[in-house]
């Protein structure tokens, strides 16, 4: 087990920077989460910890070792592949047990840590299979078992669950969660589906473009969203975002109007400095942030397009004037929300703007 | 017969009659012609004629003898020289990976009578680069078109020449077909490049190998090119001749097609036999 931190990690091919300035401390036994759309770097930032990527800038420290230089196999690390990079003419047996083998693990202490890991995850009876003979959950925690088994300083995961269809995938996270409470050990763990970083992360790294965003625990992230990046991309279904003009401004509140709900005003507490009248603003309500009507600060009526009843719960998809679309959650009544349309009011405690750039201002 | 099958029929006609003609007939017929006997006008059905004879003939054992040196020391050093190659040209520090991978494929595109004219100026007793070179380290000229071993050796070292880079091409599409995470897995599974390429490298590659093997063991079952053009039809006195151009030698000097029918059924059962045999030895265990 141990702590890691990056300070100021760059990787660039060229001119072309991947990761830009990334720093972050992980504590020792903590379950961080890269999360990130397609392309934002977060594989890479785990690849540079593995030591599979060399890091253009910056330092990595895993336990109080600093490793820039030092080998994959030396830094005390087990990874999981999202292809599960099983070896293909082994067996389950053999594929977790090569690395031990290969470095003259003594063969009791090799045959104990296999044993243990086929109880731990449960595929004993796999032991003499091949992996082609797998299914892919059964790969996957092939997969795992081979990294547990080295007994690493650190796990890193990238992307294991994306090949897995999605029952499985939610029966895994929940393994890997009860796997990390079991072995207590530091886990880095890649994902594109922030659902599976919210569910499994003591604390999310979120990444856009080689930038780290937004550094948080679940639910802070979702609360207090550092920008509407961060806003939009934790939470499902997403944050709405409409568009709105400042028209006046206290020194404790400002007021603003939603371009395209027909001018609807709606005054908001303000700490921070208020921009400019007449700026262009993003206001920010999450799907179950609307209130019914006549019960929040601002009544607003829309045209229903598609309601999905989910059950427990129901999300409208509403269209309003200028192309914006709005998600709306109710779990009232389902016949109640057969209509065409539907009036909703917005409570402004529980709504967030952001500038034209995207940065938060309440 | 539904008409859409006999139209597809119809349309593959001109193709099956010229298959049967030319290619099945005369291995039905080359069959035939091997229990008959073909030294005598008309031909006559004899077992013994051909089949009797091939099993006490000298020269056939020779031919065999020599088939069978060159097969076991040829193709292994080939395969293992192919697979170096291979792995060379997988190498991510190589540069102008293009021009090798042509360079590698270029001997079997050059023509079969040029490269052996150029093997016999290499290799000339007087006035060759390969004895100046083997002079400049202090070795004596060797007489490599009148001295037997050293004929073979030199049809072993043509041979290789010619086909080990199409081997080192078929087997680097095995090399890449091999996941990059896997080595990386191994990589942090402390595994090091050497025994990566041992216990991972070379069993993935285990059945394009075997192919190539069993390539090679055809190829050199036949081999007849070479000891033709190079080592003056299998000389010096018959010390590089082998089951090609036996075959050749009795069927088109002699003219006695009988015999080199037995000849040519023996060296395609031979292939097989070895091929199967390869196939067994490489097969997956359970």
């Amino acid at each position: 087990m141990a702590e890691l931190s990056l300070r100021n990690v760059v990787k660039r091919f060229g001119s072309y920077e991947i990761i830009r300035n990334a720093s972050l401390d992980v504590a020792d036994g903590e379950f961080v989460v890269f999360v990130g759309p397609s392309g934002c770097g977060k594989s890479t930032l785990l690849r540079m910890i593995a030591g599979l990527e060399h890091i253009t800038d910056g330092e990595i420290h895993i336990g109080d070792t600093l490793v820039n230089d030092v080998e994959p196999a030396d830094r005390g690390i087990a990874m999981v592949f999202q292809s599960y990079a099983l070896y293909p003419h082994m067996t389950v047996e053999q594929n977790l047990a090569f690395g031990l083998r290969m470095t003259g693990n003594p063969k009791a202490d090799t045959e104990r840590r296999v044993q243990r890991v086929a109880d731990i995850l449960q595929i004993k009876e796999l032991m003499q299979r091949r992996p082609k003979q797998l299914s892919g959950g059964q790969r996957q925690r092939v997969a795992i078992g081979r990294a547990i088994v080295r007994e690493p300083r650190v796990f890193l995961f990238d992307e294991p669950l994306s090949n897995l269809d999605a029952e499985l995938r939610v029966q895994m996270r929940v393994e890997i969660s009860r796997l990390h409470k079991e072995l207590g050990t530091t886990m880095i763990y890649v994902t594109h589906d922030q659902t599976e970083a919210m569910t499994l992360a003591d604390k999310i790294v979120v990444l856009r473009g080689g930038n780290i965003e937004q550094i948080g625990a679940p639910l802070d992230l979702y609360d207090n969203p550092a920008n509407q990046f961060v806003a939009g991309f934790v939470g499902s279904p997403k944050m709405n975002f409409m568009s709105a003009e400042v028209v006046a401004a206290d020194t404790d509140s400002i007021t603003i109007t939603l371009v395209n709900q027909g001018k609807i005003r709606l005054t908001l507490p303000m700490n921070n400095p208020p921009p400019a009248l007449g700026e262009k603003v993003t206001l920010g309500v999450r799907p179950e942030h609307f209130a019914k009507a006549g019960q929040g600060d601002a009544d607003m009526t829309v045209t229903v397009d598609v309601a999905e009843h989910l059950g427990n719960t129901s999300y409208i998809y509403a269209n309003v004037a200028g192309g914006e679309q709005l998600i709306i959650e109710r779990e009232e009544s389902r016949n109640a929300l057969k209509t065409d349309t539907l009036t909703i009011a917005i409570k402004s405690s529980h709504a967030l703007l952001f500038d034209s750039a995207g940065n938060r201002l309440r | 017969m539904q008409l859409r099958n006999r139209a597809a029929y119809g349309f593959l006609a001109p193709y099956l009659m010229i298959f049967a003609a030319f290619w099945i007939w005369p291995i039905i017929s080359s069959f035939l012609m091997s229990f008959q006997n073909t030294r005598v006008n008309p031909w006559v059905f004899s077992f013994g004629a051909n089949w009797g004879r091939l099993f006490n003939d000298p020269a056939f054992y020779n031919a065999l003898k020599n088939t069978m040196i060159i097969l076991i020391i040829q193709v292994p050093v080939m395969i293992t020289l192919a697979t170096v190659m291979a792995v060379l040209l997988n190498s991510p520090l190589l540069r102008a990976r293009g021009l090798f991978r042509f360079a590698f494929f270029a001997p079997i595109v050059v023509g079969e009578v040029a490269y052996a004219a150029v093997f016999r100026l290499m290799f000339n007793l007087d006035f060759g680069v390969i004895n100046k070179l083997l002079n400049s380290v202090g070795i004596a000229s060797i007489s490599w078109f009148a001295d037997a071993p050293a004929a073979m050796a030199l049809l072993i070292i043509a041979v290789t020449w010619r086909w080990a880079g199409y081997n080192a091409i078929l087997i680097l599409a095995g090399l890449q077909s091999i996941p990059g995470d896997v080595y990386e897995a191994a990589t942090l599974d402390r595994v090091g490049k050497a025994r990566q390429f041992i216990y991972i490298t070379l069993p993935l590659l285990k059945p394009i190998i075997l192919f190539c093997v069993i390539l090679s063991i055809i190829g050199s079952m036949q081999l007849f090119t070479e000891p033709f053009l190079i080592t003056n039809r299998g000389g010096p006195g018959g010390g590089t001749e082998t089951l090609g151009l036996f075959l050749y030698r009795q069927g088109f000097t002699s003219l006695n097609f009988g015999y080199a029918s037995a000849i040519a059924y023996t060296m395609a059962a031979l292939a097989i036999l070895i091929s199967l045999l390869n196939l067994w030895v490489g097969r997956d265990e359970k």
